[in-house]
């Protein structure tokens, strides 16, 4: 339902990017989709789509989703792993002073950039 | 990055800001009506309200007697912190406690941080016990969780303790209350807590 402006976003992160190092084109990222980021790939995709067409710095850029499934790691005893049952607690201990580590969020990885010899700075 | 701006902002002012979840119908703005009712005249208090259309939220908070800003998405499902900070800007006073109420919609607000200090998701009787594991991410990010309109429980199959189990599955620090905004249960545990949030964003407690 929100995925287009999860992807503005995005796409202002990556605008970020291309300026830092002068960048005239995105050619690849990979987005990583946790778990629990409520967003579907699906419609990821089809929101890309619609901003490669009206970002020139996105033009022929590939978009590559992975999926990041939580990660929990206990406080108590150390334990770190999958979730099980949907259900942040430890699979070892029982204890429920965990943190989840992975499978939270959104995140750009591994951006790939097309820079002409004169602007890298 | 605006959102943290936002955070940081308040916090050195000492403005406790809130951001209320729900699906539409939960009851956020009746239960922010005996919110405020109960914390005017001690606390400067300001409330945000986000909706598709229409002032009627804000208005209701006015009759009051309490600030409020109406922030109308055009559309859009949930509030950005950039829609907050255009209307903060505005506004930009001494508050010591500002409400924001979310858009009513338990997915996509939820994947919004608006610089706010404390998250809560409000669930009603009537909606039903199973909702936390429906919609995940809006309980497992809320520091509270309000159950909402139990004056009604005697004629619904709702049970508080499923519900609360339920959330903490997702989010184990969960805070609960259960109150009714229409006989008033609840609302001064509710109340209090807050009073002390201010309190505990004051003395570098809570951040």
């Amino acid at each position: 339902m929100h995925e287009l402006s999860l992807l503005q976003a995005l796409v202002r992160e990556l605008e970020a990017v291309a300026r830092r190092y002068g960048a005239r084109r995105v050619v690849a990222f990979r987005l990583e989709v946790g778990e629990l980021a409520n967003a579907v790939p699906e419609l990821l995709e089809r929101a890309y789509e619609a901003l490669q067409a009206r970002h020139p710095l996105l033009r022929g850029g590939r978009m590559t989703l992975s999926w990041v499934p939580v990660v929990l790691n206990c406080r108590e005893c150390g334990w770190e792993g999958r979730w099980e049952n949907r259900r942040v607690r430890c699979v070892r201990c029982g204890s429920d002073r965990v943190g989840v580590v992975a499978g939270e969020d959104l995140r750009l990885r591994d951006v790939e950039l097309e820079i002409p010899e004169e602007g890298f700075p | 990055m605006v959102a943290r701006e936002l955070r940081e902002e308040w916090q050195r002012q000492g403005t406790l800001v809130v951001n209320l979840l729900s699906s539409p119908g939960a009851g956020k703005t009746a239960l922010l009506e005996r919110t405020v009712e109960a914390l005017k005249g001690r606390y400067r208090l300001l409330v945000l309200e986000g909706d598709l259309e229409t002032e009627r939220d804000a208005e209701r908070i006015r009759s009051r007697g309490v600030e409020a800003v109406q922030i109308t998405t055009g559309g859009t499902c949930h509030l950005e912190a950039h829609m907050v900070a255009q209307v903060w800007q505005r506004v930009a006073g001494d508050y010591d406690i500002v409400f924001i109420e979310n858009v009513g919609n338990l997915v996509c607000p939820a994947s919004y941080d608006l610089g706010e200090h404390l998250r809560v998701v409000m669930l009603s009787v009537p909606e039903g016990d199973d909702k936390p594991a429906k919609y995940p991410k809006a309980f497992r990010t809320a520091h509270w969780m309000v159950i909402s309109k139990v004056d009604l429980l005697p004629h619904f199959d709702f049970a508080p303790e499923r519900a609360e189990a339920e959330a903490r599955n997702l989010q184990p620090d969960l805070r609960v209350f259960r109150v009714s905004a229409r006989t008033g249960e609840g609302l001064s545990a509710w109340v209090e807590a807050l009073e002390q949030a201010r309190e505990d964003l004051r003395t570098g407690v809570l951040k």
